[in-house]
């Protein structure tokens, strides 16, 4: 329950089974512990209810079959004091109640606050656990799902619910193997910051369904995750034999493997990912407030030459926060951002701004209140990597062309996050995640997420309307409308400039087989992968 | 002596815990970094399938708080927040600081913010790893400098060419050597004698012990020799330099005229006044050898305390960051104190000036 990273994401998903889970292919949400998406039922204008059920075949290891209560009771734990699960908390809070019926122990419905399209996935994505293994005498059966939300953190401590963190604490703390799953795979090495190893399990649920679903598929008898941070290395261990897949490869160590003889034994793969290398601006900060110069700072960067600079070629340049590849929800009516000096002194000169009569006195203009308002920029990147630099140092460049005075300030990971929360940066650049699933913009572009996930700070009545409509969408075309509707007025108020959505680069030996390789993370499925058969030999 | 060894070991405990405290007190003002960590971070947020009011990303950062314990103040004092006129309030026992100092002193450093973790097992562990890389490649670094300035002050031919070496092997940074290292000898294209990476592989749990102890040396031959070569030429450029000098002071000529050779001259006459500033570059090596290689474990991917320390500060783990510096402090006082201990040993003059 603790913050995940993609590696722990990608760990579980071999331990455990969720009621939904994405297929890399198609890009769509499937069922997995589910036998189907669930039916859902609007109730009212404020309620929603989605009717799962679980697949009968699905079993712990021990035979017991997977039912309702064991969702009820992960829901209820992710609520339970003592843990760390603040991240869940937030997550799925709008599910208030799992109403499940005696009769037909793997049918149960999901009460949910609100209507939104994104709740069919959003309701099915969580790890299910067994009730049995974590509370064998039913304790937190007595408290509701909604007892659990609003119980105050001054609460007097409850012993049943202290023992059942201590429990599950205990079983996480010791060996994450030990929490028990119904998925594929059990954890049986782990060595810290050195590697994993699972093996199948000789029976599983799954085996039993004709066909198999791609989401349940477990073919590697045995599965060994590698850590190695550098790059370097393990480009050397792939090239000797010791890993077949390199996912998330360096765009560098991608071209030079594709140009060595040792391309011959290995696949490349380069799908677009969901995440968005992109610019912001401060909003807040009085020569940052109008879109017209927002747009002219936009035309310094060169998008394009930037992702051959930094990618090679790879991913994709974009209009907006939707992803091209999208193509039902991506605005392609509308013009990529052009690098073009020349039009964004217009703009500036449309905005209000002078030019000074000699170099080096930069650009001015007069408020409302008649301050005088100079042109500089203070720029925030991540220190880490090449990435935001180069695009910082594009940007310093264009912009020194027409006089404007770029102070470049790379920052530690940890404070970068905390400069962009308290507002102390005029331009930053930096990477937002995204996937094809979730289209609520309200932490990230409404002016309720300011002073948290709005980190530009923009808002305005039309895009706040806007960005509730989305999230309130009835049908996926309607949503699909709104969305480029909002695209449009993104780019035309410019607190952000997407520059370019980064490609996900994958390498495999070409004795593996059966590699789905997509773009969503981690870019392909280890689940479904087979070794070629050695040709036997001639008689 | 014992008196005097005592008192050093007395100064150096106060220094270390006065260290500790400064650096738990200066991390732990930077709590709402760590709760953010706890948290989605803000630049990476992704679209989400709710909105979450302020009230709520309130209560969920008052609930990071309370389980890192971050909820209580963080010394016994603190500033008021009457802007006007700064007030100084009293907290009593009940602070971050006090719990904390009340855990070291039984023995508890607390646990990972990242995973709740014990830090001392964190520790102990990353420990394990550390001690033998950078242990062996200590002590093959001192004895290789021992026979390599003894020889080089000898005055052979081939002093000039090997001096120039060690100097620019010197001016290499550690990285440099690392990955020369192993793109010379795991390499398929040059040679792969050795693993590239880790200390064993999945597959090899299970074979028997000799093939285990084979193949963990196998693994730590690249890494170990990147380590001593890189502190190789420090050395034996400082004793080299130390021992030119010594052999041309008076005592060292009436050896000679008692007719003895130019090697005995150096191992019996000038070797011991001339271990002198090697004796503290060794004992600088002590927390070194705690505090880990973050560059050779980082390129061979091997655990340790150098990739816990860097990863546990990106991350805003205090817990583990402080008990880490806690410890290569302890380090480097304590080999501070035995570079004294041992200038003791091999200089009476200091013996009897104090």
């Amino acid at each position: 329950m603790l913050q995940p990273n993609q590696a722990a994401i990608d760990a579980n998903n071999l331990l455990h089974v969720c009621l939904l889970q994405p297929d890399i292919a198609n890009r769509k949400y499937g069922p997995a512990l589910a036998t189907s998406l669930p039916a859902v039922e609007l109730v009212g204008d404020s309620l929603s209810k989605l009717a799962y059920d679980i697949r009968p075949t699905a079993a712990w290891d021990n035979g017991r079959p997977v039912t309702a209560r064991d969702v009820e009771f992960t829901l209820k734990l992710m609520f339970c004091p003592g843990l760390p699960n603040e991240v869940a908390r937030n997550r799925y809070r709008f599910i208030r109640a799992v109403l499940t019926d005696l009769k037909a122990p793997q049918h149960f419905t999901l009460v949910c606050r609100g209507q939104a399209l994104e709740y069919v996935e959003a309701s099915g994505d969580f790890f299910i656990l067994p009730e049995a293994a974590f509370d064998p005498r039913g304790q937190l059966r007595r408290f509701s799902l909604v007892d659990l939300q609003k119980r105050a953190t001054t609460a007097p401590p409850d012993s049943a619910l202290q023992s059942l963190a201590q429990r599950y604490q205990a079983a996480e703390a010791g060996h994450p193997g030990q929490v028990p799953g119904c998925g594929p795979y059990q954890l049986v090495k782990w060595e810290k910051d050195r590697y994993l190893t699972f093996r199948r399990k000789p029976q599983w649920w799954a085996d039993r369904l004709q066909p198999v679903p791609i989401a349940l598929q477990a073919r590697p008898k045995q599965l060994d995750y590698v850590i190695i941070p550098d790059a370097a290395t393990a480009t050397l261990a792939l090239r000797r034999g010791d890993i077949d897949v390199y996912p998330q490869i360096p765009a560098r160590e991608f071209a030079r493997l594709r140009a060595s003889p040792a391309a011959a034994a290995l696949n490349f793969y380069s799908t677009t990912s969901y995440d968005v290398v992109m610019a912001g601006f401060n909003t807040r900060r009085a020569h940052l407030n109008d879109a017209l110069t927002r747009q002219a700072l936009s035309r310094f960067f060169d998008a394009a030459g930037l992702l051959k600079a930094t990618q090679l070629g790879d991913g994709q340049r974009t209009v907006g926060v939707i992803s091209p590849i999208e193509k039902e929800n991506y605005n392609d009516s509308l013009a990529l951002i052009p690098f073009d000096p020349a039009g964004a002194t217009a703009l500036l000169r449309q905005a209000g701004w002078q030019r000074g009569p000699a170099p080096g006195t930069g650009w001015t203009r007069k408020s409302a209140n008649g301050d005088l308002q100079q042109l500089r920029l203070a720029m925030r990147y991540r220190a880490e990597g090449s990435l935001f630099s180069t695009v910082a140092l594009q940007f310093q460049a264009a912009a020194a062309g027409l006089d404007i005075p770029v102070t470049l300030q790379p920052t530690e990971s940890g404070a970068f996050s905390s400069s962009l929360k308290a507002g102390d940066f005029d331009v930053y650049v930096g990477v937002r995640k995204g996937n094809p699933f979730m289209f609520n913009f309200t932490p990230v572009f409404h002016s309720l997420g300011i002073d948290a996930g709005n980190t530009t700070g923009f808002s305005s009545p039309a895009s706040d309307q806007l960005i509730e409509a989305i999230a309130a969408a009835d049908s996926k075309t309607h949503r699909s409308q709104l969305l480029r509707r909002f695209q449009a007025l993104l780019q035309q108020e410019a607190p952000i400039v997407p520059l370019f959505f980064l490609p996900n680069r994958i390498v495999a030996s070409r004795q593996l087989t059966n590699l789905h390789v997509g773009s969503l993370k981690p870019g392909f499925m280890a689940t479904t992968i087979e070794r070629v058969p050695k040709p036997s030999a001639a008689p | 002596m014992s008196r005097l060894v005592f008192w050093r070991l007395a100064r150096a405990g106060l220094a270390i815990w006065t260290l500790a405290s400064v650096v738990f007190l200066l991390s732990h003002r930077d709590a709402g970094a760590a709760v953010q960590e706890a948290l989605a971070e803000v630049s990476d947020v992704q679209t989400d399938r709710t909105a979450t009011t302020s009230a709520e990303r309130l209560a969920a950062q008052a609930a990071v708080r309370e389980r890192l314990g971050l909820n209580m103040p963080l010394f016994y004092i603190s500033q008021g927040s009457n802007q006007q006129e700064p007030t100084w309030q009293w907290n009593g026992l009940h602070n971050q600081y006090h719990q904390w100092a009340t855990g070291l002193l039984h023995g508890d450093l607390g646990t990972s913010y990242r995973n709740g973790q014990p830090v001392a097992s964190r520790l102990g562990a990353a420990l394990s790893f550390t001690l033998p890389l950078t242990g062996t490649a200590a002590v093959l670094a001192i004895l290789a400098a021992l026979a390599l300035a003894q020889r080089l002050a000898a005055s052979p031919w081939w002093q000039r060419p090997v001096r120039t070496l060690l100097v620019t092997v010197h001016a290499l940074p550690l990285f440099v050597v690392a990955l020369v290292l192993l793109l010379a000898f795991a390499n398929p294209d040059a040679f792969a004698w050795f693993p590239a990476y880790g200390l064993d592989q999945p597959a090899d749990v299970g074979s028997g012990t000799w093939s285990q102890i084979a193949t963990y040396l196998m693994h730590m031959a690249l890494p170990v020799s990147a380590l001593t070569i890189t502190a190789i030429p420090e050395l034996t450029l400082q004793l080299d330099a130390a021992l030119t000098q010594e052999l041309h002071a008076d005592y060292a000529t009436t050896a000679r005229a008692k007719g003895l050779d130019e090697g005995a001259v150096i191992r019996h006459h000038a070797l011991r006044n001339a271990l002198l500033p090697t004796l503290t570059q060794i004992a600088e090596l002590l927390p070194a050898l705690v505090a880990g290689a973050v560059v050779v474990e980082v390129v061979f991917a091997l655990p340790g305390m150098g990739r816990l320390l860097a990863e546990a500060a990106a991350a805003r783990d205090y817990p583990v960051l402080v008990g880490g510096i806690l410890l290569t402090g302890a380090a480097r006082l304590l080999a501070l104190l035995l570079a004294d201990l041992f200038y003791f040993w091999a200089d009476p003059r200091i013996r009897w000036q104090s």
